[in-house]
């Protein structure tokens, strides 16, 4: 794995070299330019951002199903723990050194976009889980090797939320 | 399709050929999963070679764009594990759609544009037909444990 920690450390001495330009020249211009992050930074920070949304949702509507929810949380847990194990990836994969620019928060969460009924919230998920896989190809373009590679396997596994889902919303509707 | 642009990318026909291969292996395989099986799952495993067969089909293609003459199907492949029930038919397929996601991912890591969407979205239909055949998902279809290990941040 000798190639892996290299990028890390390419990506580091990326961010690093507006902080190294200050010394030794007249800095108000520089700083007066704050670096922006590369490419894969931001594209990286939106999927973290997606993900953490998805969970977002996920937990809304366990919680919104309230006592209701055994079967579904049976279906919905397995998903919402891949959820988190995308998530868990995403951000070991985002290399930021100190002193570099802080990450933007996430968006508020539309948690009151989420419908209360256990079939509208199941139903919401599938539009999310649907958009969150199309997102993720479009992510592809630009994106390093080992990152495009992620993204399309964790735009799979979204794909596949689908139809978990959809038998999800048959086992309610019964 | 012309493949202009693609021709140059080291690395461009070596995938290409690695994912033909890991149809060639499917198609295969999916012959000796669909003879273990009965009613609508061996329909599912017809319709599930038969999509395999087209991506075989699209792989040559693209291959033979590039002026690559696409590798051609061994007679026959040496089974992971026996397969002499319905069972062990399923553990297979699952088994068939990993190693075939795993060698579209390596579509997904080359530069041309339109390769890498193809391989993904290969991947997933391969992630689609895995997890019905699993009755579950996974959460880094394709993904090897080496791939996910490696960038993890050090101790």
């Amino acid at each position: 794995m000798a190639a892996k920690p290299t990028r890390r450390v390419v990506l580091a001495a990326a961010a690093m070299l507006p902080l190294a330009a200050v010394s030794g020249c007249d800095g108000a211009d520089v700083l007066a330019t704050p670096p922006s992050p590369a490419a894969d930074v931001t594209v990286l920070r939106e999927a973290i951002a997606a993900e953490q949304l998805m969970i977002t949702h996920y937990t809304v509507v366990l919680h919104e199903a309230g006592a209701t929810a055994g079967s579904l949380q049976a279906a919905l847990d397995p998903l919402l723990a891949e959820h988190r194990a995308h998530l868990a990836q995403l951000r070991s994969r985002l290399i930021v050194p100190a002193g570099g620019p802080a990450a933007p928060r996430a968006r508020p969460s539309p948690v009151a976009t989420v419908p209360a009924t256990a079939s509208g919230g199941v139903a919401f998920l599938r539009a999310a889980e649907q958009a969150a896989a199309t997102a993720m190809l479009s992510r592809l373009r630009g994106a390093p090797a080992s990152l495009a590679q992620l993204f399309a396997s964790i735009g799979a596994s979204e794909a596949t939320h689908v139809p978990v889902l959809d038998a999800a919303a048959a086992r309610i509707a019964r | 399709m012309s493949g202009r642009g693609a021709e140059g990318a080291p690395g461009t026909i070596p995938a290409l050929q690695a994912a033909l291969t890991a149809e060639h292996a499917t198609i295969y395989g999916y012959g000796i999963v669909g003879a273990y099986l009965s009613g609508s799952a061996q329909a599912t495993a017809t319709d599930d070679w038969v999509a395999h067969q087209v991506a075989r089909d699209r792989l040559e293609a693209m291959l033979r764009s590039l002026g690559a003459q696409p590798a051609a199907a061994a007679v026959a492949y040496q089974l992971p594990a026996p397969v002499r029930s319905a069972g062990e038919a399923v553990s297979l397929a699952v088994l068939l759609e990993d190693r075939v996601a795993t060698a579209y991912l390596g579509l997904v890591a080359l530069g041309n544009a339109s390769i890498r969407d193809y391989g993904a979205l290969q991947v997933q239909a391969s992630a689609l037909r895995g997890a019905a055949w699993r009755g579950g998902t996974v959460a880094f279809p394709g993904m090897t444990p080496a791939a996910l290990a490696a960038p993890r941040k050090p101790a």
